[in-house]
């Protein structure tokens, strides 16, 4: 039976650095296997708010409820998530499949050769399962998103961060990516949560997002991106979809 | 684990079978996964068609596709046909059709060195390691006179810090470090000479030993290990996030912007903090020689002053801005020459502290040598 409930509750949530706020009165819920993205120009806190729902950093005032657990992740124990960082975040020194084996080694009883069938599926999956033995510094940077990727999924975790994941990327890497993402939300029934300011992304992988704008310290807007894009009156929403400045609309309406 | 049992039951008719998994096949229950996937595959023996029925299948992850999967590949592999019943779960049926479709292509794994030879790399490198210090000295030298001439070419900016961070900050443990050793000093001295009655020798040996030797050697020692360290880390990591390659395309040289400022500093504040441990180096020689003799505090003075001589002075604090250039020089070079990640930024920053106390011991001997051959 499908879990209705949603899989992470943010209820007013106020973050900053001592007496600067960033945002305030942030709520929103992400549903079980769906791809949630967080959207907002540079700037506007995408990646704080990422921090804080990945346990990093500690909210001023308000509630991450994650799986209905009620208490933030205060990692003491095996993370009930993954996560992927902007640079894919590899370990320099290891090879591919020495990062994909310290969660396991570290969280699972899994030894032996299983751990290697494991790691090695987990490339294959991604599409690196030629690559175990190398090290991070030599493969590119799509290629470490995604060893990246098979690392945070290596716990079997039913729930995937994403911070920035096609920054950088050409674009047959962002759209293969992109897909990755699709493919873990659709055929492995992952809920992903991506912070992304990339619109192409956004409209390939996302089932509901959220748009944050600096100005307002909050969320502007939620929904569904392709109906945001399409009916939303709020002027930053509006700029934020079709890539225009208000300064050009004004020089139009002039001219 | 929460007791839950995973089965993995094969049924046979004739030439073909029927596998059904039961149970929680996932993560948690790895070993006993594999154990039953183990276990069922030597029954399958003689079959020719089999089919995986995962309706009984509780929950299925990743790594429980991952071993059913590896097991569908295998039977395949032996010419026998497989199928996934996933009717009655169709979920899980489509996980390990994922976990099958992507095989493993063959391993491209790059040639790695052996223990052996990386020592014979090591050792190989050792003459590049020489010529790469030159390297670094040269184009320091040719970079000073391009500074002067064109000053702001170089961060002047950055120097107060550079002298408060590896100075002003430095002296605490750069003068407990020569505290202690005019104690070790005083205390050997006084067992030794205390011997033949010349225990007023131990004022005279507390100086000649810190002021020529020690005091320069211990400083520089306490600077490499500290603010070598920090040097290197600091351009090394400059050079793996790409700012050292931003100043270069934007006209920067990183010899001038970086490494003159850092070296002019150490230049500049190593001789002072040896001056200053030389003086701590006197209070803990006295210290030692009054705790355990008769000799007055006052007495212990006097002699400290008729053995302080300019020759011992300077002798000591000549060759300091040559030990903390070496320092500096080993320093930013190591930092400008790391290549990679975090790892390298580590290797570079061991190899600067080691190779910038191993340049001021060669460099302190040469002195000595020197001041031999000169009669000093």
């Amino acid at each position: 039976m499908t879990d209705r409930r949603p899989h992470i509750v943010v209820r007013d949530l106020r973050l900053g650095w001592g007496s600067r706020v960033l945002m305030e009165s942030v709520s929103f819920d992400v549903a079980r296997g769906s791809t949630f993205v967080i959207l907002g120009g540079s700037g506007c806190g995408k990646s704080t708010l990422l921090r804080h729902m990945v346990g990093l950093a500690t909210p001023q005032a308000g509630r991450i409820d994650i799986d209905g657990l009620g208490e933030p992740y205060r990692y003491d124990g095996a993370p009930p998530f993954g996560v992927l960082f902007q640079s894919g975040a590899l370990f320099s020194s290891k090879t591919l499949a020495e990062n994909l084996t310290l969660p396991l080694t570290t969280w699972t009883p899994v030894r032996g050769p299983m751990v290697q069938q494991m790691v090695q599926a987990k490339l294959d999956l991604v599409g690196l399962g030629p690559f175990a033995g190398h090290l991070p510094g030599e493969i590119s940077g799509g290629m470490k998103k995604r060893a990246g990727i098979a690392r945070a999924l290596m716990l079997e975790p039913d729930l995937l961060f994403f911070d920035e994941p096609s920054a950088g990327l050409d674009p047959i890497s962002a759209v293969e990516l992109d897909e990755l993402i699709r493919m873990l939300s659709r055929d492995l029934g992952i809920t992903v949560v991506v912070v992304t300011h990339e619109l192409p992304s956004i409209f390939l992988v996302a089932d509901a997002c959220i748009v944050l704008d600096k100005a307002a310290k909050g969320i502007v807007a939620q929904g569904d991106p392709r109906r945001l894009r399409d009916e939303s009156t709020i002027p930053f929403v509006h700029h934020f979809f079709t890539r225009s400045s208000p300064a050009s609309e004004s020089k139009e309406r002039v001219i | 684990m929460d007791g839950k049992i995973v089965a993995l039951r094969a049924e046979r008719e004739n030439d073909s079978a029927r596998i059904v998994p039961a149970g929680p096949f996932d993560l948690a229950h790895a070993a006993a996964v594999a154990h039953a996937v183990a276990d069922v595959e030597p029954r399958l023996e003689g079959c020719r068609s089999i089919d995986l029925d995962l309706a009984g299948v509780d929950r299925l992850d990743g790594a429980g596709a991952t071993l059913l999967a590896a097991l569908l590949d295998r039977l395949d592999q032996t010419g026998r046909r497989t199928r996934v019943v996933g009717a009655g779960n169709p979920e899980a049926a489509r996980l390990i059709a994922l976990y099958r479709q992507r095989s493993t292509a063959a391993p491209d794994t790059p040639p790695r060195p052996g223990r052996l030879s990386r020592v014979g790399r090591v050792a190989a490198d050792l003459p590049r390691t020489f010529t790469a210090a030159l390297d670094v000295t040269g184009h320091f030298i040719a970079a000073l006179p391009k500074a002067i001439a064109s000053p702001r070419s170089v961060d002047w900016r950055v120097l107060p810090k550079l002298v408060q961070d590896i100075g002003a900050d430095a002296v605490v443990v750069t003068s407990a470090a020569n505290l202690l050793v005019g104690l070790i000093v005083g205390f050997l001295g006084v067992s030794q000479l205390a011997r033949f009655g010349a225990v007023a020798f131990v004022p005279e040996l507390v100086v000649v030993a810190q002021f020529r030797e020690l005091g320069p050697l211990v400083t520089a020692i306490v600077v490499a290990g500290r603010s070598g360290a920090g040097l290197a880390s600091e351009i090394a990591t400059m050079k793996v996030s790409e700012e050292i390659d931003a100043l270069r395309v934007m006209g920067f040289d990183p010899m001038r912007w970086l490494v003159v400022p850092r070296c002019l500093a150490i230049v500049a504040v190593v001789p002072v903090l040896t001056w200053i441990g030389d003086v701590t180096a006197i209070a803990g020689g006295l210290l030692a020689t009054t705790a355990i003799t008769d000799t007055t505090p006052r007495a212990y003075l006097l002699a400290t002053a008729d053995a302080i001589t300019p020759a011992h002075l300077l002798a000591g604090l000549i060759k300091t801005p040559f030990l903390a250039l070496a320092i500096g020089l080993i320093a930013c070079g190591q930092g400008l020459a790391t290549q990679g990640g975090a790892a390298a930024v580590g290797a570079r920053t061991t190899t600067a502290v080691v190779l910038a106390i191993f340049g001021v011991i060669v460099i302190d001997a040469a002195f000595t040598l020197l001041y031999v051959a000169m009669g000093v």
